[in-house]
């Protein structure tokens, strides 16, 4: 759906992006991970074209955006971290303008979108008195107006409240699965890429660093955590086994064991086990394992 | 559809209060102007009336004062409205971020700016006439509605008598018409400067830079002989339609001269903000 090929761009002299490539595909919802600074947005904008690559190529449905740039925005809606939109003016009344721009504005079509953000009471109110939940769901509103096919937003959940995140959180997942959306997620918050990612693209100053599954790294086991006593059992299957302390009756032992084998020797040694707890390596080991790695590269 | 899109772009400029700064401005000026007219001026119109052997009623009335209300404000108070809503069209959508939502639509940024400015040129043109016929509405209430249309401009060398109503507001309405077209020349020019990486102040003051500085140096002295370069000078030929003779050929080529000018701020306008960056 969204292809990305060998983008680079300059700022001031300094490269932002050194040749990013990677492809968003049709109904999946990936997530475009970096700190502050490290392209995400310079990509975003160069899908948009609102920043013009120095080299490379963006290709939305086989259509590339830098030679047809308005046939392949149609199938585009976007979404951006604290979305201005004209304060002096009703929200119906910005959906009006900005879908406009698009080609003709159905009435019904807005109604029902705004029925399914959850704006109908306050959309002829304007633009100024809402808060910014209520932008976001705005900024949603004109995104899915007329009928985009792939979604791209830019930290669209900063500033939201949990309650807020959770919302916006669950209505891409749902247009995910009704109707097939594909979404590109960028955001530095980790944890919602987890919960909402199928797939995902770490991007560390300017270079592409990771791209791969998010229920891939979730299988990827760390090892194991084992709590049991007495403590100076545990100590020496330990020190057999190469564990590592995590507080004073609790410790990770490496996947490369296998659970039975250690609960086996603690039990045959006396020892009485508490708990014994898997340890899965999540989004932010991944994310901190290529930051260092590049760091250091 | 380009119809459709100008309506939103009209709406969204007339539904900021600041459009509206230059309309409540020019009705508090009409109504001291008309003010001053009727309790200090008509004495003194007397005088020159008497010593220039014209009729009383051509030069105090309602047509006469909406002549002067127009040809004496509209060239330096206008120009302010005009490059301040010409200045903020892109310029503060720039800064407020709007342009980002804009822009993420399928649309190009030609056309994006072909109907801001089209919306800027449609307000100048309009205020220019709001300013005449409220100006004329307001003399009519204050000196009746009768009377003729007195001219007289020193710069130009006009000096014209229109005994008739029906005449002088004719030669009144499309002489207006043609000096909404000279004030474009000020919304191109903050236009212009609007479509670069600036703020909307800034926008402004440039284009009333440019617009003052040709204006002081047509008047200088020295430069007489060579007037016709100046863009004001080019925009003031709207008078020539209230000459009795009218002189076609040199309000064609003024006009052709402006119109080239805002075609090429345009131009050039669009070059630049066709290769800026947006970051989101």
């Amino acid at each position: 759906m969204l292809r990305i090929e060998n983008l680079k761009k300059r700022f001031a002299g300094k490269k932002a992006l050194k040749g990013i490539s990677f492809e968003v595909k049709r109904g999946v919802i990936h997530g475009l991970l970096g700190h502050n600074g490290a392209g995400k947005s310079t990509t975003l904008g160069i899908v948009l074209a609102m920043i013009s690559a120095d080299g490379g190529e963006v290709f939305i449905d086989g259509v590339s955006v830098q030679k047809e740039q308005v046939k392949a925005l149609r199938k585009v809606g976007a979404i951006f971290e604290a979305p201005s939109f004209y304060d002096y003016m009703s929200g119906w009344e910005n959906l009006k303008v900005l879908v406009g721009l698009s080609g003709k504005f159905d009435r019904g079509q807005a109604l029902d979108i705004v029925e399914r953000v959850g704006l109908s009471d306050r959309i002829h109110s304007k633009v100024g008195a809402y808060s910014h939940g209520m932008r976001q769901r705005l900024a949603l509103a004109q995104a899915l107006l007329p009928e985009p096919e792939i979604l791209l937003l830019d930290e669209p959940t900063d500033g939201l409240d949990p309650e807020g995140i959770k919302w916006f959180r669950d209505f891409i997942v749902n247009l995910r699965n009704e109707r097939g959306m594909t979404v590109l997620f960028n955001s530095h918050l980790l944890s919602e890429v987890e919960l909402m990612c199928d797939r995902v693209s770490i991007i560390r100053e300017g270079a592409l660093v990771f791209e791969g599954d998010v229920n891939d790294l979730r299988d990827d086991r760390l090892g194991f955590k084992i709590s049991a006593e007495p403590i100076d059992v545990l100590k020496s299957v330990v020190d057999e086994f190469g564990g590592e302390w995590l507080t004073k009756s609790r410790c990770l032992f490496p996947p490369e064991h296998r659970v039975a084998n250690v609960v086996e020797r603690l039990v045959g040694a006396g020892a009485k086990v508490h708990e014994v707890t898997p340890v899965r390596r999540s989004l932010e080991d991944v994310y901190l394992e290529f930051s260092k790695e590049s760091s250091c590269s | 559809m380009f119809l459709s899109q100008l309506r939103g772009e009209l709406r969204k400029l007339f539904a900021r209060r600041r459009t509206y700064l230059g309309y409540v401005v020019f009705i508090v000026f009409e109504v001291l102007i008309l003010t001053l007219w009727v309790k200090v001026g008509r004495d003194k119109v007397a005088e020159l009336a008497e010593r220039n052997l014209i009729p009383m009623e051509q030069l105090y009335s309602s047509l006469t004062s909406t002549y002067w209300i127009m040809g004496g404000s509209m060239f330096l108070l206008g120009s302010i409205y005009f490059a301040l809503v010409g200045g903020d069209i892109v310029a503060k959508e720039s800064e407020d971020g709007n342009l980002r939502m804009v822009l993420s639509r399928p649309v190009s940024r030609l056309r994006v700016l072909l109907l801001k400015y089209f919306a800027v040129v449609i307000y100048t043109v309009t205020f220019v006439i709001f300013v005449g016929i409220t100006g004329y509405g307001m003399s009519v209430l204050a000196l009746g509605a009768g009377g003729g249309l007195f001219v007289w401009n020193p710069n130009l060398y006009i000096l014209s008598v229109y005994p008739e109503w029906g005449e002088g507001f004719i030669r009144l309405f499309v002489g207006a018409c043609f000096m909404g077209l000279s004030m474009c020349v000020v919304s191109s020019l903050a236009f212009f400067f609007s479509c670069f990486k600036m703020k909307p102040a800034a926008a402004t003051i440039m284009a009333l830079s440019v617009f003052f500085i040709d204006f002081v140096l047509q008047n200088m002295p020295f430069l007489r002989g060579v007037k016709h370069v100046f863009i004001t000078y080019r925009m003031e030929n709207w008078a020539y339609l209230l000459q009795e003779e009218i002189p076609w050929a040199r309000i064609v080529e003024s006009y052709t001269i402006l119109s080239g000018l805002n075609i090429s701020l345009f131009i050039v306008g669009w070059m630049v903000f066709q290769s800026r960056d947006f970051k989101t």
